[in-house]
């Protein structure tokens, strides 16, 4: 019975799913990579990362609004603000390169952390799943790189 | 990340290592036993990944392979118990046996000498080890054997609870690191998954060479045994190389075991004894030279002189169990002083805690203010 149950999709997995880095994953996907999540809560002003640290995690955006913004410059740095489902320091998945840009909460958040060393560790013991997520993250990369082309001011253009 | 240590931290490492051999020795009944499940969890560990690579769960992987390993310990429980009931009462007589045809081979070897060195026969060297190991196997059942069944009678509960904390750990060991990572503040929480990252490398990297280091031991102490002549050379390989975990004292235990059993089974041709050690010292040079720096040494990451300084430093403080525990407790003292080194002296990090903190305490009181 327990065998041919159907999987139920619980809330946590529906949240989950509405991420766009996970939005291809099958509900037994979901609850592997659900096992190496850590939820981190930020309160509002605080530093999540800084500019020119090591990279050892990806954050997906659970709840609230993020600033990326220039190190120490929150009004005059501002990069960009992201909201629920959008993820950032996706580049540290990647390799050991230092923070390009600071995050800060900007309100109350709540965020999904993959650590890159649990990311490394899904490419050999499940790799459909990372390939999956890989897939997703070159999509975002993608489309980070065409809005940095086609944005006003872009040498491109 | 930047891994260059001061001369404090490091002060700090080797005192926390002496600490926790000191506390360890204390608790060895749990140390044990514990050391034990990570070594059969380290050596489950890549048939469990290999599961879930086939896309099993993680937790019907773990079921799997630690319920294949507690039934084949179980198996051999009940095949070996009728062979071991019917030699267990044989054995203090084979005991004997074995610690006669030792000293039958250090009286022949000490007669040699006296002949050679006159000096050497003035003093009655054999006649004194004669009777000194004629004393030594004459009292050594009734001395000894009543302890040995005690000590074995205590530590038999103990020992049986390795296999399933390994299942555990195979099975919860994900959940634990989600747990303490949670209790950490945010500004740490990054170094701290690193932290635990490495310390799971450095363990496993320790534990999983020291099985390979065994199986090598072994098969190359067979092969050289079986060249000799000395039977079962592939049990005694497997036993010497298992005694060889404890440093230094470990491989003499397994070199004094091999030369008792050569020696007895060959009372009339020492030189199957002397062949025995040969074979010892070479498979020991081979083990300093090749094996070990293929195995343990890449995990860990020491430098040598500081590998023989702990070891030395371990057996000091806290006896076999510290020559045992030193090395892996070294190697995770070294990642973690490290890592907290970095936080500690990382005033950014101590900087964004006490802002994080403020802010908290402020949103905490925002409605107590008015």
């Amino acid at each position: 019975m327990f065998l041919f149950s159907r999987q139920e999709e619980f809330p946590r997995l529906k949240q989950l799913r509405a991420l766009s880095l996970f939005s291809t994953l099958s509900p037994r996907e979901l609850k592997t990579v659900d096992a190496l999540l850590h939820q981190r809560s930020f309160i509002k002003d605080e530093v999540i990362f800084d500019q020119g640290e090591e990279g050892q995690a990806l954050y997906i955006i659970e709840s609230g609004l993020v600033l990326i913004c220039r190190q120490g410059q929150p009004a005059a740095g501002r990069i960009a603000e992201l909201g629920p489902g959008r993820l950032f320091g996706e580049l540290a998945l990647l390799d050991n390169s230092p923070r390009v840009a600071q995050a800060r909460a900007a309100e109350n958040c709540t965020l999904a952390v993959l650590f890159r060393a649990d990311f490394l560790g899904l490419l050999q013991t499940h790799a459909l799943i990372a390939s999956k997520i890989s897939l997703q993250l070159a999509r975002h990369i993608g489309q980070r790189l065409r809005e940095t082309i086609t944005a006003p001011g872009s040498q491109s253009e | 990340m930047n891994r260059g240590s001061g001369p404090v931290v490091w002060t700090g490492i080797i005192a926390s290592t002496c600490l926790l051999l000191f506390v360890f020795q204390k608790i060895l009944w749990l140390v044990v036993p514990f050391l034990l499940a990570l070594i059969i969890y380290y050596f489950l560990q890549p048939a469990t990944n290999r599961l879930v690579l086939h896309g099993v769960s993680h937790k019907t992987a773990a079921l799997v392979t630690g319920g294949s390993f507690i039934a084949l310990l179980l198996l051999c429980a009940v095949l070996l118990s009728p062979w071991v009931g019917a030699r267990i009462v044989g054995w203090e007589a084979s005991l004997t046996r074995y610690i006669e045809g030792g000293s039958r081979l250090l009286l022949g070897t000490m007669g040699a000498l006296e002949a050679q060195f006159s000096f050497l026969e003035r003093a009655s060297l054999s006649r004194n080890v004669s009777e000194q190991t004629a004393h030594f196997t004459e009292t050594f059942a009734q001395r000894h054997l009543g302890d040995f069944v005690v000590t074995l009678a205590a530590w038999l509960p103990a020992l049986l609870l390795a296999p399933f904390l390994a299942f555990f750990f195979l099975r919860d060991g994900r959940r634990f690191t989600r747990f303490i990572a949670r209790a950490v503040p945010n500004a740490f929480f990054e170094r701290t998954l690193y932290l635990m990252h490495e310390m799971d490398r450095a363990a496993r990297g320790y534990f999983q060479g020291l099985i390979s280091l065994t199986i090598l031991d072994t098969v190359a102490l067979a092969i050289g045994l079986w060249i000799v002549g000395i039977s079962p050379p592939l049990l005694l390989g497997l036993v010497c190389a298992v005694l060889a975990w404890v440093p230094y004292v470990g491989s003499i235990l397994g070199c004094l075991l091999v030369v008792l059993v050569a020696a007895t089974d060959f009372p009339l041709d020492p030189w199957m004894a002397y062949g025995a050690i040969i074979v010892f010292v070479l498979v020991r040079l081979l083990d300093d030279f090749v094996f070990m720096p293929l195995t343990i040494g890449r995990s860990l990451n020491m430098h040598p002189l500081l590998t023989v300084l702990m070891i030395f430093v371990g057996g000091a403080v806290a006896g076999v169990a510290g020559l045992m525990l030193v090395l892996p407790l070294l190697g995770i003292a070294m990642v973690v002083g490290e890592t907290i080194g970095m936080i500690v002296t990382d005033e950014r990090l101590q900087a964004r805690h006490a802002h994080s903190r403020r802010l908290r305490a402020r949103q905490a009181a925002a409605d107590l203010q008015s």
